[in-house]
C-alpha cells in the first residue's frame, strides 16, 4: 500500500476500532442486569464478539503505524484522552433503557453488515481478510437483533411506545454511521476503503424497511453532524475515566 | 398481563457432522426462532457443535424407564394422520443422555411412543421421549458458519490457554521476580 | 408395592450407581433436598454475576475485559444448566426466582462480600472458583441424572475461572509494590469467606446425613475445606502472599495444612441475610427483573399473536 496513505486508512480504521470499544462497554453494562437471564448471556456474546472485533481493528492500526501489535491496542485504550478518541457519538450514550440499547444496537450492526461487505473487497489484504472474518459474527448479531427488533416493535403497545421514543432519540446521531472520513477521496481511488455515500444509501433502505416491519416510524433524512468523529458528547469523559481508571493506577505496568 | 419466564424449550446438540443430535437441557423463549438464538448463546459458547435444535418442553411426550409402563397404557387421543412423523430419543446408558435414535410414524403420540419402545427391541431405554417433526425448530446448514464456528475463536474461553502451572513454576525457581519479596515470617 | 418397598427399590437402584432421571419415584424428601440445593446452587451463580460483572468496566486490559465478560457470561449459563436441573424436579423457574427475590430461598454467602478492587477479581477466580471446582468435582457424580450432567458441563467450563484469576494474580505479585499490595490486601479480606463456602462442620449440618445416603453429597464439608486449603497454601507462597491465619502450619503426619477455627458467629450473621452486601445484591436482582417485565410481556404477546 502507498506509504502516505498508510496513515489515513490507520485514522479510519482508529475510528471503527473505538466504535467497537466504546459500544461494547456500553453493552457489558448490561451483564447481570437484563431482562431475563437468556438475554444476559445472549448480550455478553454481543459484548463479546464487538471487544474482539476493536482488537482487530486496533491490531491493523498498530500494523500501519509500525507499531507493536501486541501492546499498541492497550495504550489506545487505557492512556489516549477523550479527544483523541475517534467514535462516533451514538455509541458514547448512556445504555438508557432495553428499548434503547437495541435499537442502537440494531442500528449501528446494521450499518457494520453494510461496511463490512464494502470492506471485504479492499484492496488491502489484512483489511479484506479481517472484515470477512468479522462478517460471519456479524450476520449472527443481525439475526438476533432483528429478532428483537420486530418483537418490541409490534409486542405490545407498551414497548412499541419505548421502541418509537428510543429510534426518535437515536436517529438524529445516524448520520454519522456513514460521514466520510477527510480522507476518503485518496483512499477510495486507492480501492482500499469504500466509498461512503452508497454505504449510506444502501443502509437507509434496508433500516428503514426493517423498522417499518416493526411498526417504527423513521424520520426522512438524517441531519448533519458538525464536527467530525473527533468532537463527542459529554458522556465519553465519565465513560473513560471508568474505563482507564484501574490502567492509570500504574500507567507503566503490566496488568 | 402476567408475568412469566416464557415456556420452556428443549435442546439438542449436535457436536459434529454425522454425530446424532444429544439432549443438552432447555431454554426459556416466546417463541421457537428466539428459542433457536437463545439455545445458541446458552449452548455453543465452546466448541463443538454443529447442528442444533429446539422443541417446546410441552410437545414432548415420553419419560423414564419407570414411567413408560403407564405412559404405554395410556388411551391413544383419536384422529390425527398415522404417517405423522416423530423425532425418537432414547437414553440407552446410565452414564449417557437422551440421544437421537430416529424416527416412528404413527397417528398420535401415544401410538408413536409405543412405535419407539417396540424399534428399541431388547435394549430397553432407560428414558424415551417422542416429538411431533414439525414441532421441532432446526437449524439450517447454510447457517451453520455463523451460528457455530464463532465459538471456535474464543481461546480464552478455554483452560488450556492460562499456563498457570509453568508460571507458579518459574516463581519458585526465581522469588525475585516477585515485588518486594519479604519472607512470611517477617511479614507476621 | 409399598412406600418401604418403593424406598428400598430406590436406594438399592442408588447404590448401584444408577442414575435416577426425571419421573422416577423418588422419596418426597430427596426431592426437596435436591429442589433447595441446586436452586440455591443457581441462585448463587446468578447472584456472582454481581460482583464480578460490576468490574468489567474497569478491567485494566482489553485481554482481562475479554476474559472477565467470557467468566460472567459462564456463570450466566451456569445458574441456566442449573436452574433447569431443578425445573426438572417440579418447580418453575419464575418460582424459583420469587423465592430469591423474597429472600425465602439462599445463595452462597461468599457473594455477599464486595469486591472492592481489582485484585477482588483476581482472587475470587484463585479462592471462590477453586473452592467451587472441588465441590462441583464431587456433584458430577450426584445420583441424579439431570444435576450430574449439569455439573459434568459446569465442571468443564469451570476451571478457566480459577485459572484466569490465578493469572489476574500473577500479573500484580510480579508488577509494581502497590499492585502487590492490593493482592495482598484482597487474599486478606477473602481468605476466611472462602473456608465459610464449605459450610458448617459436617457435624452441625443438619441435611447431610440424607445427602450422603442418597448419594448426593459424597465428600464431608470438612473434607472438601482441607482438601482447598492444602490446593491453595503452597500456591499463595509460591506468589509471595501471606493467608491470614497465624494458626496455619504443616502437619507432616497427615499431610494437611492445618488451619485455625472459622468465625462462625460471622457465618451464621452472613447466612442469615446480614452481610455487607445482602440487600444490595437482591435488590440489584429485583430490579432488573422489575424493569424487564415489560420486556418479557411484550414477547409474550407476540408470541400468541404469531
Amino acid at each position: 500500500m502507498r506509504p502516505d496513505l498508510r496513515p489515513l486508512l490507520a485514522d479510519a480504521l482508529l475510528g471503527l476500532a473505538d466504535d467497537e470499544m466504546i459500544l461494547a462497554h456500553r453493552d457489558s453494562e448490561w451483564t447481570g442486569h437484563a431482562p431475563i437471564l437468556e438475554e444476559d448471556i445472549a448480550f455478553a456474546n454481543i459484548a463479546l464478539d464487538e471487544m474482539g472485533h476493536a482488537g482487530i481493528w486496533y491490531r491493523l492500526v498498530a500494523e500501519l503505524r509500525g507499531e507493536e501489535p501486541d501492546t499498541y491496542p492497550d495504550r489506545l485504550v487505557f492512556h489516549r484522552a477523550p479527544d483523541e478518541f475517534r467514535c462516533i457519538r451514538m455509541v458514547e450514550l448512556p445504555k438508557g433503557d432495553w428499548a434503547f440499547t437495541i435499537v442502537r444496537q440494531f442500528l449501528f450492526d446494521s450499518a457494520e453488515i453494510v461496511r463490512l461487505q464494502a470492506l471485504g473487497q479492499s484492496h488491502h489484504p489484512p483489511l479484506a481478510k479481517a472484515a470477512a472474518k468479522i462478517a460471519i459474527e456479524e450476520r449472527y448479531h443481525d439475526r438476533h437483533l432483528r429478532a428483537w427488533v420486530r418483537r418490541l416493535g409490534l409486542g405490545t403497545e407498551e414497548s412499541h411506545g419505548k421502541m418509537q421514543a428510543a429510534l426518535d432519540q437515536l436517529w438524529p446521531y445516524t448520520g454519522q454511521l456513514f460521514e466520510p472520513p477527510s480522507s476518503e477521496g485518496e483512499l477510495v481511488a486507492a480501492g482500499s476503503f469504500p466509498a461512503s455515500e452508497a454505504m449510506a444509501a444502501a443502509w437507509v433502505e434496508g433500516a428503514a424497511a426493517t423498522l417499518a416491519d416493526a411498526g417504527l416510524r423513521t424520520q426522512a433524512g438524517q441531519p448533519g453532524i458538525n464536527g467530525g468523529r473527533l468532537q463527542h458528547t459529554e458522556h465519553l469523559e465519565p465513560l473513560l475515566a471508568e474505563l482507564q481508571s484501574v490502567a492509570r493506577l500504574e500507567p507503566q505496568a503490566s496488568w | 398481563m402476567t408475568d412469566t419466564q416464557w415456556p420452556r424449550y428443549e435442546v439438542f446438540v449436535q457436536e459434529r457432522p454425522g454425530r446424532p443430535h444429544q439432549h443438552a437441557g432447555s431454554v426459556h423463549a416466546p417463541d421457537p426462532e428466539m428459542a433457536l438464538l437463545n439455545a445458541r448463546d446458552v449452548f455453543v459458547r465452546r466448541p463443538e457443535c454443529a447442528g442444533l435444535w429446539v422443541a417446546p418442553a410441552t410437545a414432548v411426550h415420553g419419560g423414564s424407564a419407570e414411567e413408560l409402563p403407564q405412559l404405554l397404557a395410556a388411551p391413544r387421543s383419536q384422529g390425527g394422520s398415522p404417517s405423522n412423523e416423530y423425532l425418537v430419543f432414547a437414553k440407552l446408558e446410565e452414564r449417557g443422555t437422551l440421544t437421537h435414535v430416529g424416527e416412528v410414524r404413527a397417528a398420535g403420540r401415544e401410538a408413536a411412543l409405543a412405535a419407539a419402545q417396540e424399534a428399541a427391541g431388547n435394549r430397553p431405554p432407560l428414558a424415551l421421549w417422542v416429538i411431533p417433526a414439525e414441532r421441532v425448530e432446526r437449524s439450517l446448514p447454510e447457517e451453520a458458519a455463523s451460528m457455530f464456528d464463532p465459538s471456535r475463536h474464543k481461546p480464552f474461553r478455554n483452560q488450556a490457554f492460562y499456563h498457570i502451572q509453568t508460571a507458579l513454576q518459574r516463581l519458585r525457581r526465581d522469588p525475585s521476580l516477585i515485588a518486594n519479596r519479604q519472607s512470611p515470617e517477617a511479614r507476621r | 408395592m409399598t412406600d418401604d418397598e418403593r424406598l428400598a427399590h430406590f436406594e438399592a437402584r442408588i447404590a448401584r450407581g444408577e442414575k435416577i432421571e426425571p419421573g422416577d419415584w423418588m422419596p418426597d424428601e430427596y426431592r426437596r433436598q435436591l429442589i433447595r440445593m441446586i436452586s440455591q446452587h443457581a441462585h448463587s451463580e446468578i447472584v456472582g454475576m454481581l460482583p464480578e460483572g460490576g468490574w468489567i468496566t474497569m478491567a485494566p486490559s482489553l485481554r482481562r475485559k475479554l476474559v472477565l465478560v467470557a467468566k460472567v457470561q459462564d456463570e450466566g449459563g451456569h445458574g441456566q444448566y442449573l436452574y433447569h436441573a431443578a425445573e426438572t424436579l417440579g418447580i418453575s423457574r419464575q418460582e424459583m426466582i420469587e423465592a430469591l427475590h423474597s429472600g425465602k430461598a439462599k445463595y452462597s454467602s461468599i457473594f455477599n462480600y464486595p469486591a472492592t478492587s481489582w485484585a477482588d477479581i483476581g482472587v475470587i477466580g484463585w479462592f471462590v472458583d477453586g473452592a467451587a471446582i472441588l465441590n462441583q468435582t464431587m456433584l458430577a457424580r450426584s445420583s441424579y441424572g439431570p444435576y450430574a450432567r449439569a455439573m459434568v458441563r459446569i465442571s468443564a467450563e469451570e476451571s478457566f475461572h480459577n485459572k484466569q484469576g490465578i493469572e489476574i494474580v500473577l500479573a500484580l505479585v510480579q508488577g509494581t509494590p502497590a499492585q502487590q499490595a492490593m493482592a495482598q490486601d484482597a487474599v486478606d479480606r477473602w481468605w476466611w469467606p472462602t473456608l465459610m463456602m464449605f459450610g458448617p462442620h459436617d457435624s452441625e449440618s443438619p441435611n447431610t446425613p440424607a445427602l450422603v445416603r442418597w448419594g448426593i453429597k459424597t465428600r464431608t464439608n470438612d473434607d472438601l475445606r482441607q482438601e482447598f486449603v492444602n490446593q491453595t497454601v503452597p500456591q499463595a507462597q509460591a506468589m509471595g502472599l501471606t493467608l491470614p491465619d497465624h494458626e496455619l502450619h504443616f502437619d507432616k503426619s497427615t499431610g494437611n495444612w492445618r488451619f485455625g477455627e472459622i468465625d462462625w458467629a460471622e457465618f451464621w450473621r452472613v447466612v442469615g441475610g446480614d452481610g455487607p452486601c445482602n440487600r444490595e445484591r437482591l435488590q440489584a436482582r429485583r430490579a432488573a427483573h422489575d424493569d424487564g417485565l415489560w420486556v418479557r410481556q411484550a414477547l409474550a404477546a407476540y408470541a400468541a399473536r404469531t
